[in-house]
Parts: C-alpha cells; sequence; structure tokens
C-alpha cells in the first residue's frame, strides 16, 4: 500500500487538454482524412515494440435521448462483449493470452474503443478491434448481465464523497444540457434500456464520418493506413445525418445543495459555466486557475493546506469538452471548518476579480503550464489520448504550439480581466457533501 | 481496492532484456547508491530519491510517523524556505509527488532534462538540512489528519484493509496503517520527527535513480559534488520483529456507512527471499491479471456474484507479508456467499493445477508489461529502485526467468502450502444505512 503526499493524477488526467505538445518544427501526428471520413492520426515512436490504437466515435452520453441517460455509457460497456466471430469472453481471452489488452467506454462527448498490444501482436489486435466497432452483436444475455453490473457500480459509487459532489454539481452548472446528466445515467434510467436502444443508438452513432483512429508507437505511417485501411475501409456511414446537440445555454441563478452523509468530512465543490480553448480568453482563465488552484504554490494551496491545515485536497481546474466548458474549485475539510474553507475559497476568487496577480505568481504558472507539456506528451498512450482530443475538439495538431504562445503571452492585466468574468463569488453553484451541522 | 490493484502492476515489473546493461551504477563513499539510465527519447528525465524507511521502522506510539516526515520534507530548509519545493519545481515546468509505503518512502521530480541540477540541489540540501520547524509541523498533522479522513475514515474499503491487516499481524509492524493511527498522529511530537529524520535520512540509507536524457558520467559527477558533501550517517537500526505463526482463524466484522459489503481475505505469505515468491507472483497474475483472469471470469462473469473480485501478492515487499484476495459482492449477494466462493477458487487451486492456457497467458501478460513500462521514463526509474531495494536492479532478468519457470504444480504447490482454512485472516464490512 502507499499513500500519496498529494492527490495528483487526477488532476493530471484533466490538464491533458491544456497543454502544448513538443517543438514546432515537426507536427505531433500525421493526419489524413480517408475515403469513408475516418480521420487517421499516426504518431511514430518506434522505441519501444508497442502499439497503442484508440478508435474514437462521436457518440457520447450527449446523444442519450433524454429518458435514455446511460445509453452511450452501456453501449460503450458492450462493445467488448460479443461480436459477429467473437463472444465476449473469446474476446477476453484472445487478446489478453498475448499480453494486450483492448477496452471500449463512452465519455460524455464520444465513445472510445482502444488497443494496447506488442508490435508483434498487432494484426490480431487490430482485427479484434475492428471487430468491436463495426460487428458487435450486443447479445441479450451481455446486455441483462452489463446493466445490473452498471446498477451495482451506481450504487457503490454512492460511497464515494467525491462522485456524489460532481453529480450535483453537474446538474446545477448544466441544468438544461446533457452535461448535467451523469454519464453512466441513474440506477432507474439504466433499468430502462433495452437491447433494441443499444443496438439503434451503436448503428446511428458509431460511424467512419464523424470518427477518429490514433495510431501510436512503433508503426510507420505507410503501414499504420494500410493496416486502418484493410479493416476499417469498408466501414459506411448510414444514410441519415450524423446527431447533434446544441452547445450549453446559460443556467439559472446560482443555487446551493447540500448532500447529508455519515461522514467525518466534507466534500465542498464550485463550480460555474466556463470557456473552451476556441475563445482566446480560454488561456488567461487556464493561468487565472492555475495562480488559484492549480499547484503546490497556488493560493488555495498556501491558504488552505499549508497555513491553515484544513485540507489534504484543495484545488482548481478548468475542463473544457465540446459543447462547453466548466470551472471548479474543491477541497475537502472537517465537518466544523467547512463554512471557514468556502469562506476562504470565496475570498481567492473575490481578490482575483479585484487586483492583479503578482509577477511572481504569474510567471510560475505560465512557466509551469509551458514548461510541463513534454511530460504530458511522454508516453505512446498519453500521445494518442492527446491527439484524438484535439482532433475532437477541433482545435488542430498545431494546438500544441499555439497554446504555449497563447500563455506566454497573458499578462497580469489578461488574468485579472477574467478573473473579472469567471471568477465572481456570487456566480457559483455549490454543493457540500457531508455531515449535517451538529444542533 | 484501487490501492491493492496499484501494487499488482508494479509488482509485475518491467525489464526489457537490453535495459540492464545500460545502468550506470555506483556507490559514493558515504554509502548513497546512484543508478543512472539513459534515454533520449524525450527532453526530460524523472529523478527518484528512494530511502529505506517505511512504517515497517515505526515503534509503537508512532504510527504514521514516516508518512508524517515525508509530508514535511516539502516544508523547507534553512536555504530553500517553506514552499520553494514545490515553487521552484513548479516554475521551471517540472512535476513531483511522494508516497510512503510499509518499506519506503519515495520522491520524485519529473523535469526538463536541463533543469536535473536544480533538483540534484534541491533533493541533496532536503536530505540533510530539513528544517522540520514545529509550527510547521503543527500545521501539517491537521492536513495529515485530512488525508486520513478521506482514505480511511471515510473509506469503507481503506477502513475494512487496515482492519484485517491489525489482526494479521500481531507482532509486526506491518499490522499498523502506513498513514498511521488517528491517535497517534495527533500525539506524534516533533522532537520525535526530528529523531526519526536524523536516523533515516541519511545517503547511505538512500537510493538515488534517474533516468532521462543526460550524459550519465556527468550526472554522477554533480552528484557527487553535491550529494558527496553529506556526510554517512550511523546504520539505522534494523527491524527486528518477527510475525509469529498464525495458530487459527482471525476474524473482523466492520459495520459502517456504505451501499455494499466487502469481504478480505490475507494469508501470510513468504516474500521474494523464498523461491516460492515465482509462484505466488504468477499466481495472482493468473487471479486477477485482466477479464479473463480467473476470479473475474467466474465471479464477475460467470456466475455474476461480484461486482469486482482479485487476489493481490507484493513480490517486492521486505518482509513476508500477506496474499489477499477480495470480493464485492453484487447488490442483493451476501457476504457470506462472497466468502465462500472466494474459498471454493482456493481449494480449487489447491485440487487442480491451473490450466496450460492459463499459465501461458500469465507468463505472456508478465514479459509484455515489462515491455509496456519501457515507455515511461518514471515507470523505468520506479523499477530499478524497487529491485535495487531487494537485491540489485540487475535482478530484474532473473525475476523474468524465474516467473517463466513456474510450474503448474508449483502453483497448486504454493496454494496448499499458505492458503489453509485456519490461517485465513477475514475481513467482513457489513453496510449500515
Amino acid at each position: 500500500m502507499m499513500r500519496w503526499r498529494r492527490l495528483g493524477s487526477v488532476l493530471l488526467l484533466l490538464s491533458l487538454l491544456l497543454p502544448a505538445s513538443a517543438g514546432a518544427a515537426k507536427p505531433i501526428a500525421h493526419r489524413e482524412v480517408l475515403p469513408n471520413g475516418i480521420v487517421l492520426l499516426v504518431a511514430e515512436r518506434p522505441a519501444v515494440p508497442i502499439v497503442f490504437v484508440r478508435a474514437f466515435a462521436r457518440a457520447g452520453a450527449v446523444l442519450d435521448p433524454p429518458d435514455r441517460a446511460g445509453l452511450a455509457n452501456l453501449t460503450g460497456a458492450l462493445l467488448t462483449r460479443g461480436t459477429a466471430k467473437h463472444t465476449g469472453p473469446q474476446l477476453d481471452s484472445a487478446i489478453e493470452f498475448v499480453g494486450g489488452s483492448l477496452s471500449a467506454a463512452a465519455g460524455r462527448d464520444g465513445m472510445t474503443a482502444s488497443l494496447a498490444v506488442l508490435k508483434k501482436d498487432l494484426g490480431l489486435g487490430l482485427d479484434l478491434l475492428a471487430e468491436v466497432v463495426l460487428t458487435p452483436t450486443f447479445p441479450a444475455e451481455e446486455v441483462k448481465r452489463k446493466t445490473a453490473q452498471i446498477q451495482a457500480a451506481i450504487k457503490r459509487s454512492e460511497e464515494d464523497p467525491g462522485t456524489v459532489a460532481g453529480r450535483a454539481l453537474a446538474k446545477l452548472v448544466f441544468p438544461n444540457h446533457p452535461y448535467g446528466v451523469p454519464v453512466e445515467g441513474t440506477v432507474e434510467s439504466v433499468g430502462r434500456l433495452t437491447r433494441d436502444d443499444v443496438v439503434r443508438f451503436h448503428a446511428t452513432n458509431v460511424r467512419p464520418d464523424t470518427a477518429i483512429i490514433a495510431v501510436v508507437g512503433a508503426i510507420t505511417v505507410d503501414d499504420a493506413r494500410r493496416e486502418i485501411e484493410a479493416r476499417f475501409g469498408g466501414w459506411k456511414a448510414p444514410a441519415e445525418q450524423p446527431a447533434t446537440t446544441p452547445p450549453v445555454s446559460l443556467g439559472g441563478p446560482p443555487r446551493t445543495e447540500t448532500v447529508e452523509k455519515e461522514l467525518t468530512q466534507a466534500t465542498i465543490v464550485l463550480g460555474r459555466q466556463a470557456i473552451r480553448q476556441t475563445d482566446p480568453d480560454y488561456f488567461p482563465l487556464a493561468v487565472a486557475s492555475y495562480v488559484l488552484g492549480g499547484g503546490s504554490a497556488s493560493r488555495l494551496y498556501s491558504r488552505v493546506r499549508d497555513e491553515g491545515g484544513l485540507a489534504y485536497a484543495v484545488f482548481s481546474y478548468v475542463m473544457p469538452a465540446r459543447y462547453g466548458a466548466s470551472f471548479t474549485v474543491s477541497a475537502q475539510t472537517r465537518t466544523a471548518q467547512v463554512p471557514k474553507v468556502i469562506e476562504i475559497m470565496r475570498e481567492e476568487l473575490a481578490r482575483m476579480t479585484r487586483e492583479p496577480v503578482s509577477e511572481r505568481e504569474l510567471k510560475l504558472a505560465k512557466e509551469y503550464l509551458i514548461g510541463s507539456f513534454p511530460l504530458r506528451l511522454d508516453t505512446s498512450s498519453k500521445v494518442a489520448d492527446f491527439v484524438v482530443a484535439v482532433e475532437e475538439q477541433g482545435l488542430g495538431l498545431d494546438y500544441a504550439d499555439r497554446y504555449k504562445e497563447r500563455v506566454a503571452r497573458v499578462t497580469a492585466a489578461d488574468v485579472q480581466r477574467v478573473a473579472a468574468k469567471f471568477f465572481v463569488p456570487d456566480s457559483f453553484d455549490r454543493v457540500v457533501v457531508g455531515a449535517p451541522k451538529k444542533p | 481496492m484501487f490501492v491493492l490493484v496499484l501494487l499488482l502492476v508494479l509488482a509485475a515489473g518491467s525489464a526489457s532484456a537490453q535495459s540492464a546493461e545500460r545502468v550506470l551504477a555506483a556507490t559514493l563513499d558515504n554509502g548513497l547508491r546512484v543508478l543512472l539510465q539513459e534515454d533520449h527519447r524525450s527532453p526530460i528525465v524523472s529523478f527518484q530519491m528512494w530511502y529505506r524507511v517505511g512504517s515497517r521502522n515505526e515503534t509503537r506510539g508512532t504510527t504514521g510517523i514516516a508518512h508524517f516526515l515525508e509530508h514535511m520534507m516539502f516544508k523547507g530548509t534553512p536555504t530553500y524556505g517553506p514552499g520553494q519545493f514545490a515553487r521552484l519545481v513548479e516554475q521551471n515546468g517540472g512535476q513531483d509527488n511522494a508516497f510512503t509505503s510499509q518499506d519506503v518512502t519515495s520522491y520524485y521530480v519529473n523535469i526538463a532534462a536541463g533543469k536535473i541540477d536544480l533538483v540534484i540541489d534541491l533533493e541533496s540540501d532536503r536530505m540533510h538540512n530539513l528544517t522540520l520547524d514545529a509550527k510547521d509541523i503543527a500545521s501539517e498533522r491537521e492536513v495529515v489528519i485530512e488525508e486520513r479522513r478521506t482514505r480511511t475514515e471515510d473509506d469503507p474499503g481503506g477502513f475494512l484493509g487496515e482492519e484485517v491487516s491489525s489482526i494479521a499481524f500481531k507482532n509486526h509492524p506491518y499490522g499498523a496503517p502506513i498513514i498511521g493511527w488517528m491517535e497517534e498522529i495527533k500525539r506524534i511530537t516533533p522532537a520525535e520527527i526530528r529523531a526519526f529524520y536524523k536516523t533515516y535520512y541519511m545517503p547511505n540509507n538512500a537510493i538515488l535513480v534517474a533516468v532521462g536524457d543526460f550524459k550519465a558520467p556527468e550526472v554522477l559527477a554533480k552528484i557527487r559534488a553535491k550529494f558527496g558533501r553529506i556526510p554517512k550517517g550511523a546504520t539505522p537500526p534494523p527491524v527486528l520483529a518477527v510475525e509469529p505463526p498464525q495458530n487459527g482463524e482471525r476474524r473482523v466484522i466492520v459495520k459502517k456507512h456504505a451501499q455494499l459489503p466487502i469481504v478480505y481475505l490475507g494469508y501470510h505469505v513468504p516474500n521474494q527471499k523464498s523461491p516460492d515468491a515465482f509462484a505466488l507472483e504468477m499466481l495472482s497474475t493468473i487471479l486477477s491479471e485482466g477479464r479473463a483472469s480467473r476470479l473475474y471470469k467466474r465471479l464477475v462473469y460467470e456466475r455474476q456474484l461480484a461486482l469486482e473480485a482479485g487476489g493481490d501478492y507484493n513480490y517486492f515487499s521486505h518482509d513476508p507479508s500477506l496474499f489477499w484476495f477480495w470480493g464485492t459482492p453484487m447488490p442483493g449477494q451476501t457476504p457470506e456467499a462472497m466468502e465462500k466462493a472466494l474459498l471454493a477458487e482456493m481449494e480449487a487451486l489447491k485440487s487442480e493445477p491451473v490450466t496450460d492456457e492459463e499459465l501461458q497467458r500469465a507468463r505472456n501478460q508478465v514479459e509484455a508489461t515489462f515491455v509496456f513500462q519501457e515507455d515511461s521514463i518514471h515507470r523505468r526509474a520506479g523499477l530499478l529502485a524497487r529491485f535495487e531495494l531487494i537485491g540489485s536492479y540487475a535482478d530484474k532478468d532473473r525475476f523474468v526467468e524465474g516467473l517463466r519457470a513456474v510450474t503448474a504444480a508449483d502453483i497448486q504447490r504454493v496454494a496448499r502450502s499458505y492458503f489453509a482454512d485456519d490461517k485465513k485472516n477475514v475481513g467482513i464490512l457489513l453496510p449500515q444505512p
């Protein structure tokens, strides 16, 4: 067992979308559009004989019908549970016998099937990947089994205060948009899903004209193109247009919610809508968020953790997605200190709107955001996630370099101006998960 | 459970056939062990300090002190005051973190390769010059308490795991939680933390590992210049506690606010010093690695009895530890049924050899894991350290060969030797509304 000094992994994942890629000289990946519309991205990383493939379809939970929350998630989870040629257990055995892995899951915006395999087993791995994307059979028995598992996982997740807080906050921040609904749905909504729903969702939304396939590792562009075309070249889009989702709309006035649970510690989350990378103010916002709660030298970390001893975890982050973005401030503290921590969060948010950040803070945030990018792209798996994300969000493969330039240009005045728009304490929805106040 | 899975990944190790030769290994006059490996794929370096101290070095009354000190390592020295470490690392585009386990305390900085001088400076400074101011200790104590609330008090799995360990070990310090008992986190004094630092933080009790885009001889010279100045310390006292044989089943039932029950089973097993360790490691892979693994396939998939189930063994454990089995029953299933099913799987391991397919799959998985881990300099550095801690970084190759040689009969034999019914430690979490 290990005890870590800081909560780290979650933030690292979230920040994957922020950073840039190495050097302007060579693009991070080769990009081309195959005749049937698939965007193929290839990054050659020859040193280690492994290959990672991501097959992304724009088939996320945003496309769930209003009374069918969890449909994309169930469909994604079922991709590997049986195809025209193999049962689920046969797929598991085949890929694991060569020490590889094949998995599939849906998120808010899309559904991704992921393959990790030794180079020598790439042919087998791609055969299986193509099967699960193109010819899943969704056996009735498997639908039933997976439905029960998802319902159980939802039930169990009620134990996790962070998950409970996140769900409640999303509902407040995106009241009129699918982003406010949990990707996994609810126990009730998942119970309503049928095999027909799943079959239809897959047939309509998993399609080549909105698909991205990224191949990263010990493979050349030519080999990757040939292998992908051989398996996905004959994939045809359905007649109807791809489904779309409107961008997020503004919610109502900010709201506050308390979820009572028998816990020794309370989880506090403040959230509101923010902006995506396509908005020029995104870059000052990223810097502002870093100064406020981005690292171990941030204002919230200093005041709440280092000086106050009030929390182990305290942080803020911007989370951009395809149809909208959110900005969140979070901390976990002992029940009695909830008012104090909320007060510090509000004070520090307000201070960012009132006065410019110091030169030292600005420099630190910018140098971290720019300087840390090679670390975020140092494995094939991270590169694969990154190139899919920038393509999917329409940022372009040069986003990395633009990000660096944009961040470098941010001034203290920019930070204050953007904070004045997004950090007004009264504009935040708030959720507290924890024990009720003692009378 | 997340933690158990994480360990499995680490234990699966990483080593490609060619990697061991390229390590520049040296021991400084003051005893600091240095392992350097060049990797020029990205302009970055993973710089790691591994101290041979963890919760196993703690005495009664001071549980959690190793982890508490780990937190204090970020609170400054006379040269670099409070908060400076993090500020300097971040300002240079680096990422850092640290963890404490039962056996080691590890610190890493991943950063642009050009910034390695800064890291050498920071790490050599805090090895010897930590301030450990009483006021900082007082405020950090509250942070550690919050961490314990997050990970243990309010986490059913963490809470139960702690209870099972504490009944499984009646003498050895592995029975105490790494983070420490709440009462003792509150009690530990600044003087005790200072003494602990003095006893264990010294060059001759540490391993420095760096993998990345540098020239190893040049970096070694820099390390000599900075770390070489730190005097060698007195050899830390050995841990003398030995866990006596278990003489009967032990069981703890915890009632706690939760949604689903949890069942843990723990059996005392030998560590890597025993020839049985390879078979236990392979057994762990066969039980839990992937969806074709035995416990997932039978209990989660076929019988739909468990939401999750697995087994875990820590090959790298300094002293003999536990082989864990665990399961979370599906709603409507009882912990009794879950325990019975796990025990039945154990009986099956004793009565029937694992199949050729299971064994070959496990071999292939272990070997592939090694190759996959080569992709990350952070993991490569961590694995060099883990093997060095139990003997030598070069033992990685012996590890692969040892695993490859395990037979179905070996696995059956270790299952029979160690999974005796009256030597189990059972923990059950009964959810309360």
